[in-house]
């Protein structure tokens, strides 16, 4: 395994800088014996079924690297039509729209839009295609049920200390808490400059059926507006204090005793998690 | 390949099958066709010095009918310049003769005949009855005219060719009317149509935006197109090329109403050249371009070629070397056939005449062996019609006296006829490393052996290869014999080599070690200290790039190159002036969407890729993991830390330990028949449960269309071939995991296939996590306690001390083990499954194995160029124009030269750099000296410093490890952070940093050696 010094100084600048403002909801975690043990941490984002979770991607990095994409999973089990049971990523960035300027920023604010918009005409877990496609509810609990199994950990991972680069000017305190340092519209996707056009590049469906066209009939079409204020009522994907609404017995206390409490959020999340798996657990299994 | 002249008897007949084993990666470049029609043709070779022996020895690898030689004149010492078929002890016998039994070695398939006559007898009409292409090597213009006359009037395919010193001609007439198959030699373009327009120029439009790739005159067929049925299997029709997806079909206007659907393939429509006869050509000659920026020169060779057969005729000798008289005797003789002939190039070829350069011989017999396999095989576009070549930038920058360059009565003299005597002396001490002794490496130490390239006292060639020989090699590494299979590469063709020329032994030094991080105790600074350049002779882009880096680090000259069927290219890196291999890198072949491998395939390179993880996921990964049960303490411990797959790990060990662990053979037989019934029958059936046929997509389209093509599940039949092939195969594979002896008979299969019980199919409930409903779910974020439930049934690796199963090792040329066999039955299942094309043994072997294909012509004739690099380098040229990198087709054919990228310049402050430069640290600093230099003498500030992938400091380290760290001396510091020792015969470590400037800007700079 060697990469050339060229691609070793390219990697060093890219996880400084990912360290030091790292993209919204997502944190980069390397070994200082070996920086190209590379992990991802993603933060469901907030009004998907992946809220509350933290997922882990992993990297490996080939000798051909950046010509040739990384190899990138995921670690951390995860209902999703794009991602199989044992973690693989169906996204064109890793594949065929791989360019060699891609970094590991990019490809993890693309994980992160996938989440938001999963695609199910790709579906690489046809289960999960088929629930996103015909029954969102269902698709949403399983996923939610999942999250919270899987993906909830008791604390927060500590990586998300540290601020992210939108929100640097925040408290760390305030920035500790995902679901109050979000900017009004939360599911504003970072690092602009990498994501020109983020469905195009999480979406390996034809141009016939472009993306936004299928994630405007299964999620809010405010998703691909620019304001995520929910104004339709659903609550799949809103802004915090609706989902806090609509869904208060779920997400309510946690976020409420987390902006009170602040400074006890870790406390704070320990026991709201509970709760929170539990009663998702029990809305989804009612469904099943 | 045991009794050789048996077989050869034997194969000497028209329906010979051809030997896969051998000719594997050749037919991945001509396809069976071609090579029938080769198998069906007689070939002459007229003339066996250097050139006559290249060309005999490309088109026996290749395999034809049978090769006859003619040259009945006298071995001269002067031959051995680049006749490597010759000894000294040949000298005076005749060339064909002396040359057949070692022509002969090379392929047991090809007889190698002799036509016999008298010293001083010319090829004559009489001579070449019933041969279907003839070769006249440095035959006289007039009578290749003689010949050319009867050849082109009865049908039999010609081919002059002829060197000179650092030039080449060839000419080739295959007749007033030759047909070739395949003028490309690309694989027929196909792609997913989206709609077709019913107009006077039927439109077709591609699916999701994929360029078709069809140019104007192309034809095209269709399948699968719904409505507009007329266009399926419809005869070719020509294409019109509209934009990069869109094309035009001409009238469709009365055909169907097209609906949906449909796929377009290239059809190759045969080409019908017409070749004009010598006589006609010499005076309207069609020129086939070999460099651009010469653009002028063939037509001044043209006349100069001719000019020499006539100075021969009138002297009854050629010009001698450098000799101004003879030079200008020449000139007027060219002038007279073309007034605008240039002088000075011509002047050049007169004082090369006598020369004979084995890397110019190389070039041109590679390139007309395949022009002989064309005019066998109709398959690629022939040259038409002239090609001249030349490399007179390979001459020495200090132009050689005349008295230099006179001849000495050595083997050498060709060679000194053109660079002259001292510089034959550089050649001698000249040091090379080459890196693979492969197909490049063979041709590589071939040219060598012939330039005397390190037969100097003090010379050494340094040749690594850890491989051995098998038998797919013998196809085109012609310095191995059958006998050596199994033998180290590099020692082999040391020896063949050292007896093409005595001088050599005892100047090559043999290795078989892999050259990597390690090996660099092997391949240290001593060692780079000793040679003066590297010659990769790789097969791999990683080794590749990494000896690319070893030649920055060393600051030593690289010739790269690399061949794929017909296509072949190379190129010079040098020291402080081109950029460097890495530079400037081909994008790898782009991968395929895992969703589309995994449920969507519409292609057999998918069912094939699929196909390749089943292999593994089946008869590879389950087993380590129960060896790694076995024997890992904690194993599971230590795999649960992977949350999410860890249940469906622990399972398939059950599965493969317990459950499902079988004791006979006929057990794996019921394993078979069951996993046929899973993977082609019940994992269809599931996804079309969750995704059935009907399906719409979320904009209310059929899910099941464009790329995605809706399967059907299989019902196993053990009468269907692909069906008992697949269990025949895995059957095998699953007994070699657990060592129990296999079976061959497939009336066995059958039996017991047939009598298997098959489970009805019950549809997976889609959530495992189900059966852990009752527990409290945020305990924990893994399930140990279902695992538990799983793990209890496992055995305690103690009960089994010493147990272990065999996991599969894929290798994809033994035709015995079942491993190609399963991927191709296991692909065309899943094929059917989805209505796909079925691919043969053959076509899967190859994308299964990724083999690329490859033939003996493209690699001589690339070597060749590498080694007319070698030239420049060895006289130590430092001007970027005096270097090239070349690319060529020979399918098409196209040569393309291009000068050398010029190292990219950097800055920092206000210094200019390139990867050549660097920053040295001697008496392995202390990293506080070290960030301090920088300070102190760049005025830089270091913000990260790392060594190999270790990131020994960065400033937000915090306080108390960069305490720490920052009087360590830089030795300890690399043990400290990467946990590891460093090797004792490291004498430096490379260290790279990030920076930034005064103004706080992020600058790059060189890399760094810190000497320890």
């Amino acid at each position: 395994m060697s990469l050339t010094p060229a691609t070793m100084r390219r990697l060093m600048r890219e996880l400084t800088e990912l360290r030091n403002s790292p993209p919204e909801g997502i944190r980069v975690v390397t070994s200082e014996d070996n920086m190209l043990d590379v992990t991802g941490i993603i933060e469901g984002p907030e009004g998907t079924p992946y809220a509350g979770g933290y997922f882990r991607v992993r990297f490996k990095f080939s000798e051909e690297f950046p010509a040739a994409p990384p190899k990138c999973w995921f670690a951390t089990k995860i209902f999703h039509p794009n991602v199989s049971s044992a973690g693989e990523i169906c996204v064109n960035t890793l594949k065929k729209d791989w360019k060699s300027t891609y970094g590991i920023g990019h490809i993890l604010v693309t994980v992160k839009c996938l989440l938001i918009y999963p695609n199910p005409e790709s579906a690489l877990d046809e289960e999960a295609g088929k629930l996103l496609l015909e029954d969102y509810e269902s698709y949403c609990s399983r996923a939610k049920l999942i999250t919270s199994v899987h993906a909830t950990p008791r604390t927060r991972p500590p990586e998300f200390d540290i601020p992210a680069s939108s929100s640097e000017a925040s408290t760390s305190i305030a920035a500790a808490s995902p679901a109050i340092s979000l900017p009004p519209q939360p599911i504003t996707l970072p690092v602009p400059s990498s994501l020109s056009s983020p469905r195009k590049s999480t979406s390996p469906s034809p141009p016939s059926q472009p993306l936004q066209e299928s994630a405007s009939n299964t999620l809010p079409s405010s998703l691909s507006s620019s304001s995520l204020s929910g104004k339709d009522g659903k609550d799949r994907v809103t802004s915090p204090s609706p989902l806090g609404t609509a869904d208060s017995n779920v997400a309510g206390p946690a976020n409420t005793s987390a902006a009170a409490a602040a400074a006890a959020t870790k406390a704070v999340k320990r026991s709201a998690a509970p709760g929170t798996g539990l009663e998702k657990r029990k809305k989804a299994l009612k469904r099943l | 390949m045991t009794d050789t002249s048996n077989l050869a008897a034997k194969m000497d007949v028209d329906e010979a099958a051809i030997d896969e084993g051998l000719y594997s990666r050749q037919l991945y470049v001509l396809g069976h066709e071609a090579m029938k029609k080769m198998a069906a043709s007689n070939v002459l070779i007229v003339g066996l010095q250097g050139l006559g022996a290249e060309i005999a020895k490309n088109v026996c690898l290749a395999g034809v009918k049978s090769v006859t030689l003619y040259d009945p004149e006298p071995v001269t010492i002067q031959d051995l310049s680049t006749q490597y078929f010759l000894r000294e002890s040949d000298v005076g016998q005749s060339r064909a003769e002396a040359t057949l039994p070692r022509l002969a070695e090379l392929n047991a398939y090809v007889p190698v005949r002799l036509l016999k006559g008298l010293t001083g007898q010319e090829i004559s009409v009489e001579l070449i009855q019933g041969f279907q292409a003839i070769v006249l090597c440095g035959v006289s213009y007039a009578k290749q005219l003689e010949i050319n006359d009867w050849t082109h009037a009865n049908g039999v395919h010609f081919i002059a060719a002829e060197t000179r010193g650092l030039f080449g001609s060839a000419f080739t007439d295959f007749g007033p009317k030759f047909t070739c198959v395949d003028p490309t030699g690309e694989q027929p373009l196909s792609g997913i149509i989206a709609s077709i327009d019913k107009d006077k120029d039927g439109l077709v439009t591609c699916l999701d935006e994929t360029r078709h790739g069809l140019e104007d005159g192309d034809f095209v067929t269709f399948t699968e197109v719904q409505g507009m049925e007329e266009l399926n299997g419809c005869k070719p029709r020509k294409v019109v090329v509209r934009g990069p997806y869109t094309f035009e079909i001409g009238d469709t206007s009365n055909l169907g109403d097209y609906t949906r659907g449909g796929i377009f393939t290239q059809v190759k429509m045969p080409k019908i050249i017409e070749f004009k006869s010598l006589r006609e050509s010499l005076t309207s000659p069609e020129f086939f371009m070999t460099d651009f920026a010469k653009f002028d020169r063939p037509a001044t060779l043209h006349a100069g070629f001719q000019a020499l057969s006539r100075f021969k005729s009138q002297f009854g000798r050629l010009p001698r070397p450098r000799n101004a008289e003879d030079a200008a005797s020449l000139v007027t003789l060219a002038k007279k056939i073309d007034a605008d002939a240039d002088e000075k190039t011509v002047t050049a070829l007169a004082y090369q005449a006598t020369g004979d350069l084995a890397p110019v011989a190389a070039v041109i017999g590679g390139f007309v062996a395949q022009e002989v396999l064309k005019a066998c095989s109709a398959k690629f576009h022939p040259m038409v019609q002239h090609l001249y070549f030349d490399s007179l930038e390979s001459l020495p920058s200090t132009t050689p006296t005349e008295q230099d360059c006179q001849p000495i009565g050595s083997r050498y003299d060709g060679q000194i006829a053109v660079f002259g005597k001292a510089f034959q002396d550089k050649i001698a001490n000249h040091r090379q490393f080459l890196v693979g002794s492969g197909a490049i490496g063979c041709e590589m130490l071939k040219n060598w052996s012939m330039m005397g390239l390190a037969t100097g006292p003090d010379a050494m060639i340094h040749v690594t290869d850890l491989d051995t020989i098998e038998k797919s090699n013998l196809n085109r590494q012609f310095l191995f014999r059958a006998k050596d299979l199994g033998k180290f590469k590099s020692e082999v063709a040391a020896a063949a080599v050292a007896e093409m020329n005595p001088a050599l032994k005892g100047h090559i030094l043999c290795k078989q070690e892999p050259v990597g991080q390690g090996t660099e105790s092997v391949f240290d600074d001593a060692f780079f200290a000793s040679i003066d350049g590297v010659t990769n002779a790789l097969d791999n882009v990683a080794a590749r790039l990494y000896m690319d880096q070893r030649c920055i680090l060393y600051e030593k000259p690289l010739l790269e190159s690399g061949t794929m069927g017909t296509k072949g290219n190379m190129q010079v890196v040098i020291p402080h002036l081109t950029e460097s291999y890495a530079s400037s890198q081909d994008p790898p072949e782009k991968q395929t969407l895992s969703c589309t491998v995994k449920n969507f395939p519409n292609a057999i390179t998918h069912t094939i890729e699929w196909s390749r993880q089943e292999f593994d996921a089946m008869f590879v990964k389950p087993v380590e993991s129960v060896n790694q049960y076995l024997s890992e303490p904690n194993y599971l411990e230590n795999s649960l830390k992977y949350s999410g797959q860890q249940h469906d790990h622990v399972e398939q060990i059950v599965s493969y330990l317990v459950t499902n662990k079988p004791l006979t053979f006929e057990e794996c037989i019921v394993w078979a028949r069951l996993q046929f019934e899973e993977k082609f029958s019940n994992a269809i059936k599931q996804l079309l449960r969750s995704l059935p046929k009907d399906s719409l997509t979320s904009t209310g389209q059929p899910f099941w269309s464009g790329p995605k093509r809706a399967p059907d599940p299989l019902v196993f039949n053990s009468n269907d071939f692909t069906h008992l092939s697949f269990i025949i195969a895995a059957a095998n594979l699953h007994a070699f995991n657990y060592g129990l002896r296999g079976e061959t008979d497939p009336a066995i299969f059958k039996k017991v296939a047939d009598s298997v019980i098959v489970p009805e199919f019950s549809p997976k409930s889609g959530v495992k996590i189900q059966v852990n409903e009752n527990e409290p779910v945020a305990q924990s974020t893994s399930d140990p306690d279902d695992i538990s439930g799983l793990v209890k049934q496992l055995p305690s690796p103690s009960s089994l001390a010493g147990y272990r199963l065999t996991p599969v090792e894929f290798e994809k040329d033994d035709d015995t083990n079942h491993h190609i066999d399963f991927i191709t039955a296991a692909s065309n299942l899943r094929a059917m499954n989805y209505n796909i094309p079925i691919a043969d043994r053959h076509s899967t072997k190859q994308i299964a194995g990724k083999i690329i294909p490859a033939i003996a012509t493209t690699t001589a004739l690339i070597v060749g160029l590498v080694c007319l690099e070698l030239y420049k380098i060895i006289d130590g040229k430092n001007k970027l124009e005096e270097y090239k990198n070349g690319f060529i087709n020979l399918a098409l054919p196209f040569f393309g030269f291009s000068e050398p990228i010029a190292a990219k310049k950097n800055k920092y402050g206000t210094t200019e750099w390139t990867l050549w430069d660097r920053f040295e640290f001697k008496n392995d600093p202390t990293l506080k000296e070290f960030i301090a230099w920088f300070k102190s003498t760049h005025n830089l500030e270091i913000s990260m410093v790392s060594q190999g992938v270790s990131m020994l400091w960065s400033s937000f380290v915090g306080k108390k490890k960069s305490d720490e760290r920052l009087p360590m001396k830089f030795s300890k510091l690399v043990e400290h952070v990467s946990k590891k020792p460093i090797p004792p015969h490291t004498t430096h470590l490379l260290v790279e940093i990030m920076a930034s400037d005064e103004d706080d800007e992020d600058v790059e700079v060189p890399f760094i050696i810190v000497r320890i």
